[in-house]
């Protein structure tokens, strides 16, 4: 609440003192104003009921925000109000409008014994009415700060004019209609607290809650009433609004003061300005319970201030009750003075049960705010969670999605590895060797260029020409009718080439490759093989022997360059060897494996089964391919030899 | 030896050279197979190896090329120079003569690779320090001398193997994030992975790797 709002207050006041039936009629309008405290808070409930869809939590809240709101922003008025020590006759509606509210909020929470006790007082009171207005006329000429020390004492006789007591007990039926709204939109805060306390603590532990500001809170409570626009209207804290209201010109003064009590009802923009010490010191100690629940200042700080106030007041009013009782008690008379006492203690039984009970729900309704509120809080930042939660979710679908991908991904390099002859031939370093020998092959080249560009005439020619011998040397002979050989005759024939060829390598562990392969084609039990299975096995044979097939060629290229004695002609010869052997090889085993699918489709007819097969024979195809290519990339091996 | 096919963003090419004995083949099955290979048999013209590795939350497959070291090979090795990344040149710590030769298979390095190729200076053998005959200062002021990273290591027990394979990785790494290293120049030693099929985010990787890269 910023100062312009108190100097608002003060101004309002100003206006209000010069009036002098204005306490009565504020206490009316009061009591009114108590059966439906906030229009606003009123239209708000109706809509609200009316909303079928609306949760009973949602008007619940909105009660209790509102009627918190009133106290607390009530409770800062009035204490900055007395802070500033503005004293005004005014301090009686203060008091009534106080009283009631003590009242009421007692009736809340106790409802019979608290209006039993009002009968009492009020029986009590009637009695009085002359001393009544006696002591009304001297509060008024008291020092504010007297009352303060007698606050129900003199508070309860202001109330009970003789002309009040009419609207006295009519207030006290729709005090009692209140109250029951009252109690029970306090149990349903109550249910909702716990319900709120279930729903999520680790948001309430959250620390930096800030609910000192009325903005904050607005916007709390707006988020909390699930964006109800009405709610709007409720915590409308601007000053210049509440001005006009203060503005004893306009319009008649029950309009006035409706507007007052609206104001303050709403906002604490109210006639309370003036608050005499005794409210502001019961105030003080709400506006510290509840401030202390909002967290509106640092709690030990007011608390210490509330202190200060608390004893400079008791001084003060010592002092000056110690003045004023003597004069007061002879112009009342002795037996006066006695119902004095007796209405004076009753009456502040009456108060400080009040004001207990008023700290009492006060306190539990800071409870209730601070937990409930902070479930605002948890709700807000559910709400922010919400708004960033499109971000989250996309996150958590991008996750999924590249988590899917991945996995198809891998299901898919799973089966390239299982399935892609290129990659089984590089795992097998087959195409590094095929590399290595192109390597080879190349710098044989170079050395040759380099060779081919120093001769000149004859030596030209003649070089050419044993170039083009070895090239024919290592041409392959036409598609031979060699389909039935055997794996015996291949290994005789693989091992009399590298004799020929004269180089320390050895097709033995080839050999013994394909012959694992084909004891594991043997030993397959076809009713439990899978035909994908098989390819598998068939494409990784293939590969494998081809790997083996370049390692062993590109071995024999680095051999013969480093022989010492080359013999081209028999070395293109054993490689032209090596090569058909090679290829009939991988025909055998392409044969063997697609006899093997074969009978699965004999077995299950199905069509698939034939794709496999024709992809069987396309990487027999390729491997063959690549001897061949091994072949052409030795011939300058050969040819380096030659010359 | 055989790792997935193309879950790896770059292949590089690496080549062991030095004399014979000094420890090429054991140093490349230190790091492909992490064991010892107590009798290795002499390299016939070249070998090879291969390890995926993890450079800066890259996949890089090193396709390693461990040469023969024997006097007579060195015609056929300096083929296998050609599109290097990265050169591990090794000399034997317990042999000065494996050292006094470095000089000459750093020219044929310098000769046969790219400027940008990581050459990489390994003095094997370091845990048989009683035979030392190379000291490690002196190794390190050459290695100063020729700009060459030096790290001693022992296939034997594995010191510093791994090391000198990463190092050099990251530094290839470093010189393709730089840009000093050309990835379509066909001798840069690198080939890069195009991506394969749904690694579209390969990109995104990228750009995210080179923000947590520690290199």
């Amino acid at each position: 609440m910023d100062t312009s709002d108190s100097e608002c207050f003060e101004s309002a006041d100003e206006d209000i003192q010069s009036d002098e039936e204005l306490p009565k009629k504020v206490f009316n309008k009061d009591c009114q104003n108590l059966l439906k405290p906030n229009p606003n808070y009123e239209l708000e409930a109706s809509e609200t009921l009316c909303d079928p869809r609306t949760e009973e939590s949602k008007i619940t809240r909105q009660n209790d925000a509102s009627i918190k709101l009133e106290i607390a922003v009530k409770g800062d008025n009035e204490s900055k109000n007395s802070n500033k020590a503005s004293h005004s006759s005014s301090e009686t509606e203060d008091i009534c409008q106080v009283t009631s509210k003590i009242n009421t909020i007692n009736v809340i929470d106790d409802s019979k014994p608290v209006l039993s006790r009002k009968e009492n007082v009020e029986g009590d009171l009637c009695n009085i009415k002359q001393v009544e207005q006696e002591t009304v006329k001297k509060s008024r000429s008291c020092a504010k700060t007297k009352l303060g020390s007698k606050i129900s004492k003199d508070t309860v006789k202001f109330e009970i004019t003789p002309e009040k007591k009419k609207s006295k007990v009519v207030e006290k039926e729709k005090l009692h209609k209140t109250e029951n709204n009252i109690i029970s939109s306090v149990q349903i805060v109550e249910n909702e607290k716990l319900k709120v306390d279930n729903d999520d603590q680790n948001l309430w532990d959250d620390e930096e809650l800030d609910w000192g500001t009325e903005t904050k809170l607005e916007s709390d409570a707006k988020h909390n009433i699930s964006k109800d626009n009405t709610e709007e209207y409720k915590f409308q804290p601007s000053p210049s609004s509440n001005t006009p209201q203060f503005n004893p010109h306009i319009g008649k003064k029950s309009e006035n003061q409706s507007d007052n009590w609206g104001a303050w009802g709403s906002w604490g923009v109210s006639v309370l300005s003036t608050a005499t010490q005794s409210v502001s010191s019961i105030t003080s100690q709400l506006t510290n319970v509840i401030e202390t629940g909002l967290g509106a200042a640092d709690p030990e700080e007011l608390a210490r201030i509330d202190r200060e106030e608390k004893r400079e007041l008791k001084e003060s009013l010592g002092k000056e009750c110690e003045q004023d009782i003597p004069s007061e008690a002879p112009s009342v008379g002795f037996g006066l003075g006695n119902l004095v006492k007796l209405v004076e203690n009753t009456g502040n039984k009456v108060i400080s049960g009040g004001l207990d009970t008023l700290e009492t729900i006060g306190k539990k309704t800071m409870e209730v705010l601070q937990e409930g509120d902070p479930g605002l809080k948890k709700k807000r930042a559910f709400l922010k969670i919400e708004q960033n939660k499109p971000v989250l979710s996309q996150i958590l679908r991008e996750a999924k999605e590249r988590a899917e991908n991945e996995r198809n991904i891998s299901e898919e390099v799973y089966m390239k590895k299982m399935k892609n002859y290129e990659t089984l031939f590089d795992d097998h370093h087959g195409l590094v060797h095929l590399e290595a020998l192109e390597l080879l092959s190349k710098q044989c080249e170079i050395k040759l260029r380099n060779l081919q560009n120093s001769l000149n005439g004859e030596q030209y020619t003649e070089f050419l020409e044993t170039m083009d011998q070895i090239k024919e040397l290592c041409e392959l002979p036409d598609e031979e009718e060699e389909d039935q050989i055997s794996i015996l005759e291949i290994r005789e024939k693989l091992k009399k080439a590298v004799t020929e060829m004269n180089v320390q390598i050895s097709y033995d562990k080839l050999m013994t490759n394909w012959e694992e392969s084909e004891v594991w084609l043997n030993a397959l039990n076809m009713n439990i093989c899978d035909e994908k299975e098989l390819h598998q096995q068939a494409i990784e044979t293939l590969a494998q022997l081809t790997s083996l097939a370049m390692e062993q060629f590109h071995k024999i290229g680095e051999l013969l360059l480093i022989k010492d004695r080359r013999s081209t002609a028999d070395e293109a010869d054993s490689l032209v060897q090596v090569t058909t052997t090679l290829t009939a090889l991988i025909g055998i085993a392409a044969a063997k494996f697609s006899e093997k699918l074969n009978s699965k489709i004999c077995e299950s007819t199905n069509k698939e089964i034939s794709g496999l097969i024709t992809n069987v024979f396309f990487e027999a195809a390729n491997s063959s391919s690549y001897i061949q290519d091994a072949l052409q990339l030795l011939i300058p091996v050969l040819q380096v030899g030659a010359v | 030896m055989s790792g997935g096919p193309y879950n790896y963003s770059y292949i590089f090419k690496y080549i062991i050279i030095g004399d014979m004995g000094v420890g090429k083949s054991c140093l490349l099955h230190q790091f492909t197979e992490k064991k010892f290979m107590a009798d290795c048999p002499h390299t016939i013209g070249v070998e090879f190896g291969t390890r995926i590795i993890d450079v800066c939350g890259q996949k890089i497959k090193l396709q390693i090329w461990d040469t023969a070291g024997q006097e007579r090979f060195r015609a056929v090795t300096r083929s296998y120079y050609r599109g290097a990344a990265g050169a591990l040149m090794v000399y034997d710590i317990t042999r000065r003569s494996t050292y006094n030769h470095l000089s000459s298979w750093l020219s044929d390095t310098r000769n046969l690779t790219n400027p940008s190729t990581v050459i990489f200076l390994i003095g094997n053998k370091c845990d048989l320090e009683a035979q030392r005959d190379v000291t490690y200062e002196e190794a390190s002021k050459f290695a100063e001398e020729n700009g060459l990273m030096f790290v001693e290591a022992s296939a034997k027990t594995g010191d510093n193997v791994e090391e000198a394979f990463l190092e050099t990785a990251k530094k290839i790494y470093q010189s393709i994030q730089d840009g000093r290293l050309d990835l379509n120049a066909a001798e840069s030693g690198v080939q890069h992975k195009p991506s394969t099929p749904g690694r579209n985010n390969l990109s995104n990787d990228n750009q995210a790797n080179k923000d947590n890269c520690s290199c």
